[in-house]
């Protein structure tokens, strides 16, 4: 600080009466402090303009300009601030009050006690020096806020690159909406377009508000997004994102989210709630299902992939999962009463119109919030069950050109390998190395997971395909299926890939896969039309150019050609 | 607003009683309640009978104390708390990982 406790202060007198200045002048001589004198308010003015000016002893009244108009024009020009002290004879109480309406710090009457004069001047420059304390520290302060939030635009930028969003659409279904409580937000929503050309969905709230609870969306968006497009399974890289958060945040911090996961070739919805508020499916005008939290939130426990409580449901087309965290529950009127849950399942009940919802509930909330400053994080988010949707771009095929060339893989998976570990996203992952199929990785995928689950689940555990005829049957097959796949002790897979190139530059991929299981009998299954219906096979017949059922029906073979654009 | 912290003349186990609204203005308090108290192979008692509101900090809180209680072999046992905080405790799932009763 430059403030100097020695440094000689100016000190200006401002009287028309030439013997009041000389006496004042002298007692301020005598006291160590320098001087300049004026005979009215405007040369008072005029002096403060062009010197500095410490303090000032002003008279009241005097020709051309009083004291309280130059009072209240110096105190208006000057930024910085200089202390007024009156020196008057008047000594009523109103005259009295107008010197510090005018702008003036402190007054004393004349004629003045010499000892007086001198601690009043002491006092105000000791005020002086606290003011300029304070507008010293406080430019500090204002330069270092302007950094900090220069960083924290730049920081948001990249940060919104990274768990960037383009998802979002009428093509879609998916819909949300975040109103962050500061610059950063605890809240996230991370989207992704999965191996049936579904959403997988995750819906995010960290603890706290703001950067800190900011910083662990990184790491989970980064294994959401890598993890996802290489068709790893939800449950999988959950477990992962979990490892993750244990490794990166405090133990006090955690991540409760909600996955949601839509199955377009089964038409199943899954979801694993982690300590958000319930989830609703919506379905002509009412709820059909409630999931309830049943995990712990992310970032607490290690966990295997097994222990993730997954909940299923059908889904038919025109359906809605809402989901929100706990922010929309807790928002707050003026009042400070919150706007809870039974208002919003009010809205459910009231709105007809499914396209309506989501905007029902956002407009009930803001309307019952009238602009009350929100403690929270607010988030809404809607996934609509489309018939048909639409993802903007492909970014997949982005991939740079390989030439095409001739090759064969094998795998053979014995019962322990079945059970331990999903080995399509690597064979997936082989594929896009040797050769990125122009014509669509995602349908690609789809053909070999039904491929897959037909040979595992009807071939090899004999899972009976009605039962997920009925909106809770999806999910009994789904834990009858890994009840068997934990007792069973025999039974293997083989799958080939070959693929072999045209003439024209394209190619074509065979896939062969053949379960151990004992086959069924698709010659006289159901009409020429529904053959493969049950089996998973129908979907992969549209997908592909050609497939065959071949040996006792426990053989499957799918070809796939491809032609360069 | 205040937190009291009761140890048992065994040694064997520790009360915190939460009294108001559980969040993040009690950080310290909670904190300084049982950083210097050890017990070991018995349990730290949080009593919430006299807690209001409980949000997600305090869901944190409870996390660094169970972290403090298993350092020294111990556990954690959630006690007295309303209908609300019941809920709370288990949208978080919090029962499978602390003891509620």
């Amino acid at each position: 600080m430059s403030f100097d406790l020695n440094e000689v202060k100016n000190v200006l007198v401002v009287d028309d009466d030439l013997t009041n200045r000389i006496v004042l002048c002298a007692l301020l001589k005598e006291s160590g402090y320098d001087f300049i004198e004026a005979k009215n308010g405007e040369e008072a003015v005029q002096v403060v303009e062009n010197n500095h000016i410490d303090i000032i002893l002003l008279d009241v009244m005097m020709p051309v300009m009083d004291g309280y108009q130059a009072a209240k024009a110096i105190k208006s020009r000057q930024s910085r601030f200089i202390p007024i002290i009156f020196l008057t004879a008047m000594t009523d109480e109103a005259a009295l009050a107008k010197c510090i309406d005018s702008g003036g710090d402190d007054f004393l009457t004349k004629p003045f006690n010499h000892i007086l004069l001198n601690s009043k001047i002491d006092a105000m420059l000791r005020i002086a020096r606290l003011y300029k304390n304070i507008e010293e520290k406080n430019a500090v302060i204002k330069e270092k806020n302007l950094q900090v939030q220069q960083e924290m635009i730049l920081t948001k930028k990249l940060f919104e690159k990274i768990v960037r969003n383009d998802l979002r659409g009428d093509s879609t279904g998916l819909q949300y909406s975040m109103s962050p409580m500061s610059m950063f937000n605890g809240d996230l929503i991370l989207a992704e377009r999965n191996q049936t050309s579904g959403l997988d969905v995750i819906l995010g709230d960290f603890t706290g508000h703001g950067l800190s609870a900011a910083i662990g969306a990184l790491p989970v968006s980064d294994v959401f997004h890598s993890m996802t497009q290489k068709c790893f399974s939800f449950v999988d890289m959950l477990t992962e994102a979990n490892s993750k958060l244990i490794e990166l945040l405090p133990t006090h911090m955690f991540m409760a989210m909600g996955l949601i996961s839509v199955d377009r070739s089964n038409n199943v919805l899954s979801v694993i709630n982690a300590g958000l508020p319930d989830m609703y499916l919506y379905r002509n005008g009412e709820i059909i299902h409630t999931f309830k939290s049943k995990n712990i939130p992310l970032g607490i426990s290690k966990l295997t992939s097994s222990q993730f409580e997954i909940e299923m449901h059908t889904l038919e087309y025109g359906d809605r999962l809402i989901g929100a965290t706990d922010g929309i529950m807790e928002a707050n009127n003026p009042e400070g009463e919150m706007y809870g849950l039974d208002r919003m399942l009010k809205i459910f009940e009231s709105t007809d119109k499914g396209e309506d919802l989501f905007d029902s509930i956002l407009s009930s909330c803001s309307y019952f919030c009238r602009g009350a400053e929100q403690t929270d994080d607010i988030t809404l988010l809607e996934i609509c069950h489309l018939e048909n949707i639409e993802f903007a771009s492909d970014k997949e095929f982005s991939n740079e050109q390989r030439v095409a060339s001739d090759w064969a893989l094998q795998f053979s998976l014995d019962i322990k390998s079945l059970r331990q570990f999903d080995v399509l996203p690597y064979i997936m992952q082989a594929v896009n190395q040797l050769q990125p199929l122009e014509s669509g990785r995602t349908s690609l995928h789809t053909v070999l997971t039904e491929m897959f689950a037909n040979a595992l689940d009807h071939g090899i555990l004999k899972l009976d395909s009605s039962m997920k005829d009925t909106p809770q049957g999806y999910m009994d097959f789904y834990q009858e299926k890994q009840r068997r796949l934990e007792s069973m002790q025999d039974g293997s897979i083989q799958i080939s890939l070959n693929h072999e190139l045209n003439e024209e530059g394209g190619g074509r991929l065979s896939l062969h896969l053949m379960d151990s299981g004992e086959g069924y009998d698709f010659k006289n299954t159901n009409t020429n039309k529904n053959q493969y219906s049950g089996r998973g096979l129908k979907l992969v017949s549209s997908l592909c150019t050609e497939m065959k059922v071949l040996g006792k029906g426990n053989a499957v073979a799918a070809y796939y050609n491809w032609n360069k654009k | 607003m205040s937190i009291s912290m009761t140890v048992n003349s065994d040694n064997k186990a520790a009360t915190m009683k939460v009294i108001g609204r559980f969040d993040f203005s009690l950080h310290n308090d909670f904190r300084k309640a049982y950083k210097d108290i050890s017990i070991n192979a018995g349990q730290y008692v949080v009593d919430l009978s006299g807690t209001e509101y409980l949000d997600s900090s305090a869901l944190g809180m409870l996390l660094l104390l169970k972290e403090h209680a298993e350092s020294h072999s111990s556990q954690v046992k959630l006690t007295g708390y309303s209908d609300e905080i019941k809920e709370i405790l288990t949208i978080a799932s919090f029962d499978k990982i602390f003891t509620l009763g």
